[in-house]
Protein backbone atom coordinates (compact mmCIF):
# COMPACT_ATOMS: atom_id res chain seq x y z
CA UNK A 1 0.00 0.00 0.00
CA UNK A 2 1.25 3.74 -0.69
CA UNK A 3 0.08 7.07 -0.08
CA UNK A 4 -0.52 8.79 -3.16
CA UNK A 5 -0.86 12.76 -3.91
CA UNK A 6 -3.60 14.58 -6.18
CA UNK A 7 -1.89 17.08 -8.12
CA UNK A 8 -2.33 19.55 -10.94
CA UNK A 9 -0.11 19.38 -13.96
CA UNK A 10 -1.05 21.45 -17.35
CA UNK A 11 -4.66 21.91 -16.47
CA UNK A 12 -5.05 18.05 -15.47
CA UNK A 13 -5.31 16.38 -11.87
CA UNK A 14 -3.72 12.88 -11.40
CA UNK A 15 -3.51 10.75 -8.88
CA UNK A 16 0.35 10.25 -7.87
CA UNK A 17 2.23 7.66 -5.41
CA UNK A 18 4.02 9.93 -2.55
CA UNK A 19 7.87 8.78 -3.94
CA UNK A 20 6.75 9.14 -7.60
CA UNK A 21 5.74 12.99 -6.39
CA UNK A 22 8.73 13.55 -4.82
CA UNK A 23 10.87 12.38 -7.93
CA UNK A 24 8.52 14.40 -10.08
CA UNK A 25 8.85 17.86 -8.33
CA UNK A 26 12.98 17.58 -7.77
CA UNK A 27 12.88 17.02 -11.36
CA UNK A 28 10.31 20.19 -12.20
CA UNK A 29 12.87 21.79 -9.52
CA UNK A 30 16.00 21.34 -11.35
CA UNK A 31 14.09 22.53 -14.83
CA UNK A 32 13.25 25.63 -13.11
CA UNK A 33 16.62 26.39 -11.91
CA UNK A 34 17.93 25.37 -15.55
CA UNK A 35 15.75 27.82 -17.20
CA UNK A 36 15.94 30.66 -14.74
CA UNK A 37 18.17 32.77 -17.13
CA UNK A 38 15.88 32.62 -19.85
CA UNK A 39 13.18 35.23 -21.06
CA UNK A 40 9.98 33.83 -20.21
CA UNK A 41 11.36 30.83 -18.48
CA UNK A 42 7.83 30.59 -16.90
CA UNK A 43 6.32 29.76 -20.39
CA UNK A 44 8.74 26.90 -21.00
CA UNK A 45 7.82 25.50 -17.70
CA UNK A 46 4.27 25.37 -18.70
CA UNK A 47 5.08 23.96 -22.17
CA UNK A 48 7.08 21.13 -20.74
CA UNK A 49 4.30 20.68 -18.00
CA UNK A 50 1.57 20.21 -20.57
CA UNK A 51 3.17 18.07 -22.56
CA UNK A 52 4.28 15.85 -19.42
CA UNK A 53 0.53 15.68 -18.39
CA UNK A 54 -0.22 14.49 -22.04
CA UNK A 55 2.75 12.02 -21.52
CA UNK A 56 1.07 11.11 -18.26
CA UNK A 57 -2.46 10.80 -19.33
CA UNK A 58 -1.65 8.20 -22.13
CA UNK A 59 -0.45 6.20 -19.19
CA UNK A 60 -3.49 5.52 -17.48
CA UNK A 61 -6.22 3.51 -18.29
CA UNK A 62 -9.32 2.28 -16.12
CA UNK A 63 -7.13 -0.28 -14.45
CA UNK A 64 -4.50 1.98 -14.01
CA UNK A 65 -5.12 4.82 -12.58
CA UNK A 66 -2.30 6.02 -10.37
CA UNK A 67 1.23 7.63 -11.71
CA UNK A 68 4.07 5.69 -10.13
CA UNK A 69 7.33 6.38 -9.89
CA UNK A 70 8.32 4.30 -13.21
CA UNK A 71 6.50 6.69 -15.25
CA UNK A 72 7.78 9.29 -13.68
CA UNK A 73 11.39 8.27 -15.00
CA UNK A 74 9.78 7.25 -18.42
CA UNK A 75 8.47 10.75 -18.95
CA UNK A 76 11.58 12.20 -17.56
CA UNK A 77 13.47 10.10 -19.86
CA UNK A 78 11.45 11.63 -22.77
CA UNK A 79 11.60 15.27 -21.89
CA UNK A 80 15.46 14.89 -20.73
CA UNK A 81 17.06 16.35 -17.77
CA UNK A 82 18.91 19.65 -17.68
CA UNK A 83 22.29 18.36 -18.09
CA UNK A 84 20.73 16.31 -21.33
CA UNK A 85 19.77 19.74 -23.11
CA UNK A 86 22.04 21.22 -25.46
CA UNK A 87 22.91 24.85 -24.78
CA UNK A 88 21.74 26.63 -27.32
CA UNK A 89 22.80 30.15 -25.67
CA UNK A 90 25.73 30.79 -23.26
CA UNK A 91 28.11 28.36 -21.66
CA UNK A 92 26.52 25.54 -19.89
CA UNK A 93 25.39 24.85 -16.72
CA UNK A 94 28.84 22.81 -15.68
CA UNK A 95 31.00 25.52 -16.76
CA UNK A 96 28.75 28.35 -15.08
CA UNK A 97 29.57 27.12 -11.80
CA UNK A 98 33.18 25.52 -11.83
CA UNK A 99 35.28 27.72 -14.23
CA UNK A 100 37.69 29.60 -13.06
CA UNK A 101 36.17 32.44 -15.15
CA UNK A 102 32.94 32.25 -13.35
CA UNK A 103 32.24 35.78 -11.66
CA UNK A 104 29.72 35.93 -8.62
CA UNK A 105 28.99 37.78 -6.04
CA UNK A 106 29.79 36.33 -2.27
CA UNK A 107 30.04 37.86 1.13
CA UNK A 108 33.14 38.03 2.17
CA UNK A 109 34.24 36.84 5.43
CA UNK A 110 37.88 37.72 5.71
CA UNK A 111 37.65 41.42 5.02
CA UNK A 112 34.27 41.98 6.74
CA UNK A 113 33.30 44.90 9.04
CA UNK A 114 29.40 43.72 9.86
CA UNK A 115 28.79 40.95 7.23
CA UNK A 116 31.22 40.82 4.85
CA UNK A 117 28.41 42.44 2.11
CA UNK A 118 30.96 45.56 1.69
CA UNK A 119 34.05 44.03 1.54
CA UNK A 120 32.10 40.94 -0.70
CA UNK A 121 30.70 43.83 -3.15
CA UNK A 122 34.10 45.75 -3.16
CA UNK A 123 36.16 42.32 -3.94
CA UNK A 124 33.26 41.84 -7.22
CA UNK A 125 33.74 44.95 -8.67
CA UNK A 126 37.38 45.43 -7.63
CA UNK A 127 37.25 48.80 -5.79
CA UNK A 128 37.76 49.57 -2.02
CA UNK A 129 34.86 48.16 0.35
CA UNK A 130 35.46 51.73 2.56
CA UNK A 131 33.74 53.24 -0.77
CA UNK A 132 30.85 51.15 -0.43
CA UNK A 133 30.55 51.12 3.09
CA UNK A 134 30.23 55.06 2.59
CA UNK A 135 27.45 54.50 0.21
CA UNK A 136 25.68 52.50 2.51
CA UNK A 137 26.26 54.57 5.42
CA UNK A 138 25.12 57.64 3.65
CA UNK A 139 21.65 55.93 2.55
CA UNK A 140 20.97 54.78 6.03
CA UNK A 141 21.12 58.03 7.35
CA UNK A 142 18.49 58.49 4.28
CA UNK A 143 15.58 57.02 5.45
CA UNK A 144 17.53 53.56 6.52
CA UNK A 145 17.76 52.49 2.77
CA UNK A 146 21.12 52.05 3.60
CA UNK A 147 20.24 49.12 6.18
CA UNK A 148 16.93 47.28 4.46
CA UNK A 149 19.57 46.93 1.56
CA UNK A 150 22.49 45.47 3.08
CA UNK A 151 20.30 43.22 5.23
CA UNK A 152 18.22 42.09 1.61
CA UNK A 153 22.00 41.64 0.18
CA UNK A 154 23.11 39.69 3.56
CA UNK A 155 20.49 37.35 3.15
CA UNK A 156 20.90 36.76 -0.75
CA UNK A 157 24.56 36.45 -1.06
CA UNK A 158 25.75 33.75 0.13
CA UNK A 159 29.15 33.36 2.19
CA UNK A 160 32.33 32.81 0.30
CA UNK A 161 33.81 29.83 2.41
CA UNK A 162 35.62 27.52 -0.12
CA UNK A 163 38.68 28.64 -2.06
CA UNK A 164 37.00 28.32 -5.48
CA UNK A 165 33.95 30.73 -4.45
CA UNK A 166 36.50 33.41 -3.12
CA UNK A 167 37.71 32.84 -6.96
CA UNK A 168 34.57 33.52 -8.45
CA UNK A 169 33.82 36.08 -6.20
CA UNK A 170 36.99 38.16 -7.88
CA UNK A 171 36.35 36.60 -11.04
CA UNK A 172 36.89 38.05 -14.31
CA UNK A 173 38.39 41.60 -15.09
CA UNK A 174 35.70 44.39 -14.61
CA UNK A 175 33.84 45.07 -17.53
CA UNK A 176 29.95 46.29 -17.85
CA UNK A 177 29.21 42.85 -19.17
CA UNK A 178 29.60 41.32 -16.16
CA UNK A 179 28.06 44.04 -13.58
CA UNK A 180 24.88 43.47 -15.50
CA UNK A 181 25.34 39.69 -15.99
CA UNK A 182 25.59 39.41 -12.07
CA UNK A 183 22.72 41.90 -11.34
CA UNK A 184 20.51 39.76 -13.36
CA UNK A 185 21.62 36.78 -11.81
CA UNK A 186 21.42 37.82 -8.39
CA UNK A 187 17.69 39.05 -9.22
CA UNK A 188 16.72 35.91 -10.34
CA UNK A 189 17.94 34.43 -6.91
CA UNK A 190 15.69 37.10 -5.21
CA UNK A 191 12.74 35.97 -7.71
CA UNK A 192 13.42 32.50 -6.66
CA UNK A 193 13.50 33.12 -3.01
CA UNK A 194 10.09 34.93 -3.15
CA UNK A 195 7.96 32.69 -4.74
CA UNK A 196 9.04 29.76 -2.72
CA UNK B 1 38.28 19.06 -29.55
CA UNK B 2 35.44 17.02 -28.33
CA UNK B 3 33.13 15.28 -30.90
CA UNK B 4 30.32 15.28 -28.63
CA UNK B 5 30.59 19.10 -29.09
CA UNK B 6 31.09 19.29 -32.40
CA UNK B 7 28.32 17.02 -32.82
CA UNK B 8 25.82 19.22 -30.74
CA UNK B 9 26.88 22.37 -32.28
CA UNK B 10 25.65 21.11 -35.98
CA UNK B 11 22.49 19.74 -34.35
CA UNK B 12 21.91 23.25 -32.85
CA UNK B 13 21.72 25.19 -35.32
CA UNK B 14 20.04 22.72 -37.74
CA UNK B 15 17.20 21.84 -34.79
CA UNK B 16 15.86 25.54 -35.16
CA UNK B 17 15.78 25.36 -39.05
CA UNK B 18 13.87 21.71 -38.83
CA UNK B 19 11.48 23.49 -36.67
CA UNK B 20 10.76 25.99 -38.85
CA UNK B 21 10.18 23.62 -41.54
CA UNK B 22 8.04 21.74 -40.40
CA UNK B 23 5.94 24.61 -39.59
CA UNK B 24 6.25 26.26 -42.86
CA UNK B 25 4.47 23.03 -43.79
CA UNK B 26 1.50 23.23 -41.39
CA UNK B 27 0.68 25.09 -38.25
CA UNK B 28 1.37 22.45 -35.46
CA UNK B 29 1.02 21.91 -31.84
CA UNK B 30 4.09 21.26 -29.94
CA UNK B 31 3.90 17.16 -29.93
CA UNK B 32 3.44 17.35 -33.87
CA UNK B 33 6.25 19.39 -34.13
CA UNK B 34 8.10 16.46 -32.16
CA UNK B 35 6.57 13.41 -33.38
CA UNK B 36 7.87 15.07 -36.92
CA UNK B 37 11.57 15.92 -35.38
CA UNK B 38 12.07 12.25 -33.73
CA UNK B 39 10.84 10.60 -36.75
CA UNK B 40 14.02 12.66 -38.39
CA UNK B 41 15.80 11.46 -35.71
CA UNK B 42 17.06 15.36 -35.08
CA UNK B 43 16.22 15.68 -31.52
CA UNK B 44 16.62 13.35 -29.23
CA UNK B 45 15.15 14.69 -25.81
CA UNK B 46 11.61 16.35 -26.04
CA UNK B 47 12.83 18.98 -23.37
CA UNK B 48 15.05 20.94 -26.06
CA UNK B 49 12.10 21.70 -28.27
CA UNK B 50 10.32 23.97 -26.08
CA UNK B 51 12.90 26.79 -25.21
CA UNK B 52 13.34 27.19 -28.49
CA UNK B 53 10.37 27.53 -29.58
CA UNK B 54 9.55 30.25 -27.01
CA UNK B 55 12.90 32.09 -28.02
CA UNK B 56 11.73 31.71 -31.81
CA UNK B 57 8.19 33.23 -30.29
CA UNK B 58 10.00 35.67 -28.71
CA UNK B 59 12.17 36.64 -31.68
CA UNK B 60 9.32 37.17 -33.38
CA UNK B 61 9.46 34.38 -35.52
CA UNK B 62 6.24 32.37 -34.69
CA UNK B 63 3.16 32.82 -33.25
CA UNK B 64 0.39 30.60 -31.56
CA UNK B 65 -3.17 30.34 -31.03
CA UNK B 66 -5.13 28.14 -28.54
CA UNK B 67 -7.17 25.84 -29.84
CA UNK B 68 -9.72 23.18 -28.40
CA UNK B 69 -9.25 19.74 -28.29
CA UNK B 70 -11.45 16.85 -28.14
CA UNK B 71 -8.80 14.75 -26.09
CA UNK B 72 -7.75 17.54 -23.62
CA UNK B 73 -7.33 21.08 -22.38
CA UNK B 74 -6.61 23.08 -25.40
CA UNK B 75 -3.42 23.41 -27.40
CA UNK B 76 -0.77 25.42 -28.67
CA UNK B 77 -0.92 25.95 -32.02
CA UNK B 78 2.61 27.33 -33.36
CA UNK B 79 2.35 29.12 -36.99
CA UNK B 80 5.67 30.92 -39.23
CA UNK B 81 5.09 34.42 -39.19
CA UNK B 82 5.57 36.82 -42.67
CA UNK B 83 9.10 37.35 -40.35
CA UNK B 84 9.34 33.48 -39.91
CA UNK B 85 8.92 32.88 -43.76
CA UNK B 86 10.90 35.18 -44.78
CA UNK B 87 14.07 33.61 -42.51
CA UNK B 88 12.77 30.66 -42.89
CA UNK B 89 13.88 30.95 -47.07
CA UNK B 90 17.16 32.49 -45.91
CA UNK B 91 18.13 29.83 -44.30
CA UNK B 92 16.92 27.24 -47.36
CA UNK B 93 19.32 29.22 -49.48
CA UNK B 94 21.95 28.97 -47.25
CA UNK B 95 21.22 25.20 -46.46
CA UNK B 96 21.44 24.55 -49.46
CA UNK B 97 24.86 26.60 -49.76
CA UNK B 98 26.37 24.44 -47.30
CA UNK B 99 25.38 21.32 -48.40
CA UNK B 100 27.11 22.05 -51.69
CA UNK B 101 30.41 23.15 -50.09
CA UNK B 102 30.44 20.74 -48.23
CA UNK B 103 30.00 18.12 -50.82
CA UNK B 104 32.51 20.15 -52.77
CA UNK B 105 35.46 19.74 -50.18
CA UNK B 106 34.21 15.58 -49.66
CA UNK B 107 34.53 15.31 -53.68
CA UNK B 108 37.91 16.86 -54.12
CA UNK B 109 39.37 15.59 -51.34
CA UNK B 110 38.47 12.32 -52.71
CA UNK B 111 40.25 12.97 -56.26
CA UNK B 112 43.44 14.05 -54.66
CA UNK B 113 43.31 10.51 -52.73
CA UNK B 114 43.02 8.87 -56.50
Amino acid sequence: MKITVSINLGGYSFNIDEDAYAELKRYLKNLDLHFAGEESSSEILSDIESRMSELFRSKLTVYKQVITLGDVGEVISVMGRPEDFPDNEGPSRKEKFSTPGTHRMYRDPDKRVIGGVSSGMGAYWDIEPWIIRVIFIALAFAGGLGIVIYLILYIVLPEAKTTAQKIEMKGNPVNIHNIKDSVKKEFDTVRKNMKL
Amino acid sequence: MDLENTKAQMRKGILEYCILSVLSKNSCYASDIIKELKEARVIVVEGTLYPLLTRQKNAGLLSYRWEESQQGPPRKYYELTPEGEAYLSDLDKSWDELVESVNLIRTSEQLINQ
